[in-house]
């Protein structure tokens, strides 16, 4: 059925469908859409799951590790500082190989109080061993959401679904709403391959001493990666299903490009505009689109940027110290391909910051400009500051 | 004699809790209340090492070991989910250390409790963080060293009433137990079991070792401890009916506490002072269970 | 594939999840003490004259056991009916729940259980062995010679009793009132004893030259002749008409109760249990007595109890008084009394005495009777040095004609002149001469120590005969090692008695009988100190639940499972009755 909706509600469309049996959550901007419209859905009985309304997000995640543990589908969703309470649970359930998923608005880490969008807060969790998938769009919002519990009920692990504060949550967009058999069809009730049973007493997540820790990790290690190839099915299924097309990544225009803009989150959608004019332009640029930035598509990546000359990665993020993650993931994943093409790193629109068609072009034109990337990501319109104050002017 | 103590075992020997361990005692006590249709959730605390590593368990219960602090919100997620699969029968019960409990745990139990979440919480106190080796909690008493509260700086502050903060929730049920008292505390477990809502059960578990007293004295001392009024027996149903289980002897607080050494800095002054505390605390019990007496 | 969320690809999923159970982990080798069951000896048992089993046998009536611990009282003591009524009891005096509130009424429920038993006519399942072919002669059918042939028949030995008087018992029948001992308790008991097989001859006087004989149709003389004598004041006027011996009296009374024709105020002279029960008979017949004692009250060696109620009928005492002489009056007699004080204490604790400065007291009684104590009859009775040849036992001693065994038993030879004493000696004479017979001289003094309970005087049967007991240490239990919060405050069951008004009309029992409830709820203060009576608090308060219930019959303890168990101590602890101990692990 196609309508018009926020992202958020396009979320809560698809927890719907998926037939979740246990939600918790607790509110924090700009999440609270999703989880205010779930809250409708179990109180008028169209949802019939358990909603919890737990006293923190950190008792939200402990709720869904136990109900999870217990062999249901569960759900819960958050935003930075929600999230970064959760991060020792975080870890917790990928540990406990249990396939919770979250849906995660991006937004800025505090201090100052700062609601809108940013990457920094999902980003930080990226060693917990949670999948993390990237949305554009509130279409995508929906889609990847049913694709997440599938994935993760394959693999046994957590899946995030990361949507832009605002900009995707807040935002109406068209939305395709498949139908409940169809996503039936798609998403089968959960079996879960172990689970607490009085009938069939055992304890789980006890003391693990060294002789067997690190088996227990490298299953995990082995299951995350098995899960690029596993997205690849169900992202095959879901088209055959739905009609909708997905990859872990998605490259436009990057054959004979020799320059490639990497972004991730509702500015790719802007970046393809400006690709599309830097192209009838004469430019010979390019966008890869990032999806799935847990585990890391190495393979797909390299594939697409291994023939250009040079990368720019637009991190709408930073890890002080080091510099933009994405652009560290590209690095990382292309060292070791000979010839392999420069990346400049760009930190932009931090803090629910504007990343402007402007912004970009400038990205590009940077990138184009100068001969070597000197620092490993590059600030944009960053203002002078002095004495305390920031100057007024770009 | 007969003993009204159920018979059978849902704990195996080889556990490798330390000799003398009052948790050990009460978590066989309770477990031969409860029986076996249960789902056992232990938050980090000594049992989360006693009931052994992998790959063995010395609980015939399933069992969810979970993060410090989770005692009672992964509870309530596992109370959800047993519900939606429609086992109605399955009792949910978190077993926590008085640290998971009193001070990190709080707010999950406050905010379960306030929930009325269909659980039993259970704090087995041994009156500090003694897994990670005898820190100090808010359940630490008056005057106890402990390794982070040693010589002159012994612990000042008096120990939280969990049971009265949980009171104030008008929680469903709250109890006070005693290893040393078996039948009253299986009685009291049998009880929360039968009722629903939010029902939680205060267990006084002796450390000899973090307490420093010798071994064998595990019963002893946590018999003294009631009996001298520092941990009364007694219940409340819907924070209003206070009911005292137990009229103790009523000696006087030096003979529990001369006999640990984590007590031994303690002067006379000072033990006069805990006595004062704690005749006070018990009129203050007696007042709210409509008792007005003399003694 | 669309019907699957499975992915073909297989996903490893290795997690922390048990799968086994902590039993292969044997806690047992942390390990450095080791705690084990080890019964002890209850002071009470100890300090019995007979040595009786009386944890055990509270343990029993508690649970209401009462046939079972009337048989177990049996196995040490013939007589537990007279002894539940006459006995000092010392039992009561040593026993830990004094310390605590007060003592368990042992004799009481002595008493209760021997009643019970005879009211049921129950017969007892007594551990009688096979016939050994050997006689043995006793002399004197009082408490020792009657408790002699009772151990004998049952070790298989026939015995032929030789009684001067014409009725069996000795001071059971002819001394002691029938207010503290009805006669049909007492000939129960007799009876019992003669159905083993003892033969008693009554009206059968030995005197030496027949004693001597003996030695040809038997194999072994147990001499218990007792203190039949009455000991002389030697004082100018002791054989005048109206003063009388006062043992003699009881015994007159005794063959024929009507025959007194007291009147008037009568003085007993003494202090001892005699003079007590010479006074309260007196009363009973219609006179005043009065008891004139020359040292205090309190020095006096009749038992306390006695004391009290003797006062209680009106029994008036004068204390610090010694008779000087005593005068023939027209109808009765003169005693002139002497006034004593106090000049410090003797060795016995008692007071020391001397003449006050006063003048002599004249005082008129219609009789006196003459109670200061007893003396063996005989001369060849006494056995008082006891040479190298001599085996000397606790309560009796066994001495050699040639090869020829004589022992010598009860008032003649034991420390404290008392029924139960008399009786321990008898059982010890009859184990004495059964380790004769069997292996040899050389063994008695031996094997009889290895009998003794705790380290009293007295020797148990049923260890002799190898039976659980003998499993027990003689460590005795004291207050100190039981652990008094299993138990509360609960007094001790009062004496149901006569009113006085109802005593001092007749001579009819003074204390009344207890129901079967009372005896249990008095048992149920025992302690059982030093036995396990299967409270269970070993295996309640195992951290390891390594201690194991065991359905085994009588005797039956716990099984510790010394793979898990830690050694913490708490089942030694918590044992309020000191059934167990915790020793250092060996290497």
């Amino acid at each position: 059925m196609k309508t018009v909706m926020e992202g958020s509600h396009a979320v809560a469309e698809a927890v719907k469908l998926a037939r979740v049996q246990v939600i918790s959550a607790y509110p924090i901007t700009p999440q609270t859409h999703i989880v205010e419209r779930l809250s409708e859905y179990c109180a008028d009985g169209s949802l019939d799951a358990k909603f919890l309304r737990v006293e923190s997000e950190h008792s939200a995640m402990a709720a869904l590790i136990g109900a999870s543990s217990t062999g249901v589908r569960t759900f819960t969703a958050t935003s930075s500082q929600g999230l970064a309470l959760m991060h020792e649970l975080l870890h917790w359930a990928s540990g406990a190989r249990l396939p919770i998923v979250m849906a995660e608005v991006n937004r800025a880490m505090a201090p100052g109080w700062n609601i809108w969008t940013d990457q920094t807060d999902s980003l930080s969790q990226r060693d917990t061993g949670w999948i993390q998938i990237y949305c554009e769009d509130g279409q995508e919002a929906l889609d990847r959401t049913l694709q997440a519990f599938r994935l993760a009920e394959s693999v046994n692990l957590p899946a995030m679904v990361i949507l832009d504060a605002f900009f995707l949550s807040h935002t109406y967009e068209p939305v395709d709403i498949p139908d409940q058999a169809k996503v039936d069809e798609f998403l089968p009730p959960y079996e879960p391959k172990f689970l607490l049973d009085p009938g069939n007493p055992c304890a789980f997540n006890q003391l693990a001493p060294p002789d067997v820790y690190m088996e227990m990790r490298f299953s995990i290690q082995t299951a995350m990666q098995s899960a690029i190839g596993v997205l690849e099915e169900i992202q095959n299924d879901f088209s055959e299903i739905f009609e909708r097309s997905y990859g872990s990544i998605e490259p436009v225009e990057c054959d004979d490009a020799d320059i490639i803009l990497v972004t991730s989150g509702t500015v790719t959608s802007t970046c393809k505009e400006v690709i599309e004019k830097l192209r009838s332009a004469g430019e010979k640029v390019g966008l890869l689109k990032i999806s799935l930035f847990r585990p890391f598509p190495g393979e797909a990546v390299r594939k697409v940027l291994s023939r250009t000359r040079k990368v720019a990665v637009v991190d709408r993020n930073c890890s002080f110290g080091s510099g933009g993650i994405f652009a560290q993931e590209i690095r990382s994943a292309l060292c070791n391909v000979p010839d392999h093409p420069l990346v400049y790193g760009y930190v932009a629109g931090l803090g629910g910051r504007d990343i402007t068609p402007e912004l970009l072009e400038d990205i590009y034109w940077q990138t184009k400009n100068t001969d070597f990337p000197e620092l490993d990501s590059f600030w944009m319109g960053i203002r002078e500051v002095k004495d305390g104050i920031i100057c007024s002017g770009s | 004699m007969e003993l009204s103590v159920p018979d059978r075992e849902f704990m195996y020997s080889g556990h490798v809790a330390c000799p003398g361990c009052g948790a050990a005692i009460a978590m066989r006590f309770v477990l031969k209340a409860l029986g076996e249709k249960i789902i056992m959730v232990i938050p980090a605390c000594c049992w989360s090492i006693i009931a052994g590593p992998y790959p063995m368990s010395t609980l015939r219960v399933p069992v969810l070991h979970t993060a410090l602090e989770t005692g009672g919100s992964v509870a309530s997620g596992i109370k959800a989910a047993i519900e939606v699969r429609g086992d109605h029968e399955t009792t949910v019960v978190t077993w926590a250390g008085d640290g998971g409990t009193f001070d990190i745990g709080f707010q999950a139990l406050s905010g379960a409790v306030e929930r009325n979440e269909d659980f039993i919480y259970i704090c087995y106190d041994n009156e500090a963080y003694m897994n990670t080796g005898i820190q100090r909690s808010s359940s630490t008493p008056y005057g106890a060293w402990t390794t982070t509260t040693p010589g002159q700086d012994w612990k000042k502050m008096r120990k939280k009433n969990i049971v009265e903060a949980l009171v104030a929730h008008r929680i469903r049920y709250a109890a006070t137990a005693n290893i040393a008292f078996p039948e009253d505390l299986i009685n009291k477990v049998k009880k929360a079991k039968n009722m629903k809502g939010s029902r939680f059960i205060h267990i006084f578990s002796t450390c000899p070792t973090g307490w420093r007293v010798p071994s064998e004295m595990s019963i002893k001392i946590a018999r003294m401890a009631v009996q001298t009024n520092i941990f009364p027996l007694y219940e409340v149903e819907n924070g209003v009916e206070y009911t005292i289980n137990y009229r103790p002897k009523g000696y006087l607080v030096k003979e529990y506490f001369k006999l640990q050494g984590r007590f031994s800095h303690l002067t006379e002054e000072d033990l006069d002072q805990i006595q004062e505390m704690v005749e006070e605390d018990w009129k203050l019990l007696l007042r709210k269970a409509g008792v007005f007496s003399g003694s | 594939m669309k019907n699957s969320n499975r992915s073909n690809m297989c996903v490893p999923l290795l997690i922390p999840r048990s799968y086994k159970t902590s039993e292969e982990n044997k806690t047992g080798s942390w390990r450095f003490l080791r705690p084990r069951y080890l019964e002890k000896t209850a002071p009470c048992s100890s300090v019995c004259p007979v040595g009786q089993d009386i944890p055990r046998i509270q343990m029993l009536a508690v649970q209401g056991s009462f046939k079972e611990a009337w048989e177990l009282l049996l196995s040490e003591n013939p007589f537990p009916g007279t002894c539940g009524r006459v006995c000092f009891h010392p039992c009561e005096s040593a026993c830990n729940r004094l310390e605590f509130d007060e003592a368990v009424a042992i004799r009481m429920i002595e008493r209760f259980l021997a009643d019970t038993a005879s009211r049921y006519e129950l017969q007892p399942r007594l551990n009688k062995l096979a016939e050994k072919g050997k006689k043995v002669a006793i002399i004197g059918s009082g408490p020792g010679g009657l408790s002699a042939a009772y151990f004998l028949a049952l070790l298989g030995y026939s015995c032929d009793v030789f009684e001067s008087s014409n009725k069996p018992g000795g001071m059971l029948r002819w001394a002691i009132p029938f207010y503290r001992l009805p006669l049909k308790v007492l000939e129960e008991e007799i009876a019992r004893i003669e159905s083993l097989g003892v033969r008693i001859f009554c009206n059968h006087h030995v005197e030496f030259e027949k004693f001597k004989h003996l030695r040809s149709n038997y194999d072994a003389i147990f001499v218990s002749c007792g203190y039949q004598k009455g000991r002389r004041l030697n004082i100018p006027g002791e054989e005048s008409p109206g003063v009388e011996d006062g043992l003699t009296f009881l015994r007159e009374l005794k063959r024929d109760p009507s025959s007194p024709s007291l009147h008037g105020s009568v003085a007993v002279i003494g202090g001892g249990n005699t003079a007590i029960d010479v006074a309260r008979s007196v009363l009973r017949c219609g006179a005043k007595p009065v008891i004139v004692y020359r040292r205090r009250k309190e020095d006096m060696r009749a038992f306390g109890e006695e004391i009290k109620m003797a006062l209680d009928e009106g029994v008036r005492i004068e204390e610090l008084k010694s008779p000087l002489k005593i005068e023939k009056k027209e109808s009765g007699v003169i005693l002139t009394l002497q006034k004593m004080k106090v000049a410090g204490i003797d060795e016995s604790g008692r007071a020391a005495i001397e003449p006050d400065n006063t003048d002599p007291e004249i005082v008129s009684y219609d009789r006196v009777f003459v109670a200061i104590g007893t003396e063996p009859s005989e001369p060849w009775y006494v056995c008082d040095s006891c040479s190298g040849k001599d085996i000397k036992l606790y309560n009796s001693v066994m001495r050699f004609d040639g090869q020829f065994p004589v022992i010598f038993g009860g008032d003649l030879t034991t420390e404290a002149k008392t029924v139960t004493n008399a009786i321990a000696s008898g059982k010890e004479a009859a184990m004495a001469l059964d380790v004769l017979f069997r292996i040899g001289k050389d063994f008695v003094l031996p094997k009889i120590s290895r009998c003794r309970v705790g380290n009293g005087l007295s020797v148990s049967m049923e260890i002799y005969l190898n039976g659980e007991r003998k499993n027990r240490v003689s460590h005795v239990v004291s207050y100190a090692e039981i652990n008094t919060d299993y138990f509360n405050l609960i007094p001790r069951t009062p004496q149901p008695r006569l009113l006085r008004e109802e005593r001092i009309n007749s001579f009819s029992e003074i204390d009344l009988k207890i129901s079967g409830s009372v005896a249990m709820k008095e048992a149920g203060r025992c302690f059982n100190c030093g036995i396990c009576n299967h409270c269970d608090n070993c295996y309640l308060f195992c951290p390891e639940i390594a201690v194991k219930r065991q359905d085994s019959e009588e005797g039956g303890l716990r099984a510790i499972n010394y793979d898990y168990c830690k050694g913490c101590g708490l089942c030694v602890v918590e044992c309020p009755r000191n059934a167990m101990v915790l020793e250092e692990e060996s290497a």
